[in-house]
């Protein structure tokens, strides 16, 4: 099998077996960072890793269906330092997440803030990083 | 009139003191303009903190931004390094690339050091380690190092000749103040922002407590082939006090990057 062949595998078998849109690596130019849109959902994932976090969620999309999203948040430390830990998030909870929308036009997102079930908010930052 | 002796003998532990004992910067700080003076009274990172995890009453306000606007659309700031044409030509093609949503010229999303001296925005914190021979900066973005020689070292042929993103540098103190002379810088690293620069960079820095722990870094970068005059910008830092996020987190860019765009 030729180089290109193996590539070409590589990049088929990723599409089949990443259901989830997009969970790749973006620098903020990735997202329209002027825009902060809303949507409420069931956490599905909650990845806690560097260089960013990951929330996947599964959320209505008005037809009767569901669909999933994936958005990406700001680094362990920073959040460590704005209140977060590993556990703030859990499968099965309901979340709001304010986001700033991919410029492609993906499902994902670059996180502003997410309020949990019962009003509680977890931010991009605290005070003593400024 | 002469000086009374028991004057000068007050005076001489004073001036010793003065030259031997420098300052100890040792300890995790956290930027206060991160962007630099150029972005003060603009963006999320100049305005006052979102609160801290908790609740509250009623909706909460919206969140303006997600991030600071970075991606070049708003063109370049009066206080950004005046960059000769061909650089600004590369400026121009960069910025395009990051319009489109591209990670093409972003190193800090390809977990690369950020480099001189946009490293010293420090935007996730730094650590100062400090002896006599040597001072490190730690950047707990992307888990970067820099190292400032005391010792009288100068930069050896063979370093001149191997480049790396957070160049080399040496220091010598001048009364309170560290004065820092960074070399061998190359080119794939940016000013600030994503501002190109050439393999003539150097930087020099002007480090001082202005107040105890309030720390500044006044940088001056020289580029003769890609600035058409100096460009300097003034970062400061606040120091933590024990107990309140004194510690910086590992960063380990790499858990992320198997799946990078």
């Amino acid at each position: 099998m030729n180089m290109r062949l193996i590539a070409l595998s590589a990049v088929l078998g990723a599409a089949f077996f990443d259901a989830t849109p997009g969970l790749a690596h973006h620098s903020n130019v990735a997202f329209e960072v002027t825009k902060v849109i809303t949507i409420s959902g069931v956490v599905k994932a909650f990845q806690w890793r560097n260089p960013h976090t990951w929330v996947v969620l599964t959320v209505d999309d008005g037809k009767g269906g569901k669909v999933e999203w994936a958005v990406e948040g700001r680094a362990p430390g920073v959040l460590l330092r704005a209140g977060w830990t590993k556990n703030s998030l859990q499968p099965g909870e309901m979340i709001t997440v304010d986001f700033s929308p991919a410029k492609d036009g993906s499902k994902t997102g670059l996180v502003a803030r997410v309020t949990k079930a019962d009003g509680t908010i977890l931010a991009n930052a605290g005070p003593a990083q400024q | 009139m002469t000086t009374p002796r028991y004057l000068l003998l007050c005076m001489i532990p004073s001036a010793l003191y003065a030259q031997t004992t420098p300052p100890d910067f040792s300890g995790v700080y956290y930027p206060i303009n991160p962007f630099g003076a150029a972005a003060l009274g603009r963006g999320p990172a100049a305005g006052k903190a979102p609160p801290a995890a908790g609740k509250q009453k009623g909706p909460p306000p919206r969140p303006t931004q997600s991030a600071p606007l970075s991606d070049g659309s708003q063109g370049r700031s009066p206080d950004a390094p005046s960059l000769t044409p061909e650089y600004m030509a590369k400026w121009e093609v960069i910025r395009k690339s990051r319009m489109a949503g591209s990670s093409d010229y972003d190193n800090t999303a390809k977990c690369l050091p950020p480099g001189m001296p946009a490293m010293m925005s420090m935007a996730y914190g730094m650590e100062v380690m400090q002896n006599k021979d040597k001072i490190t900066f730690f950047s707990e973005l992307n888990d970067a190092l820099r190292r400032v020689y005391l010792d009288g070292r100068k930069p050896s042929q063979k370093v001149l000749d191997d480049p790396t993103y957070a160049g080399y540098s040496t220091g010598h103190w001048e009364g309170d103040t560290l004065v820092v002379d960074t070399v061998a810088l190359h080119e794939a690293s940016f000013i600030e922002g994503f501002t190109p620069h050439s393999d003539a960079m150097t930087v020099k820095e002007r480090i001082r407590f202005l107040s105890p722990g309030l720390l500044e870094d006044r940088i001056t970068v020289t580029d003769p082939k890609a600035l058409t005059k100096p460009w300097e910008t003034v970062k400061t830092y606040r120091r933590a006090t024990p107990g309140n996020n004194d510690e910086l987190r590992e960063f380990a860019c790499p858990e992320g990057l198997g799946d990078a765009k």
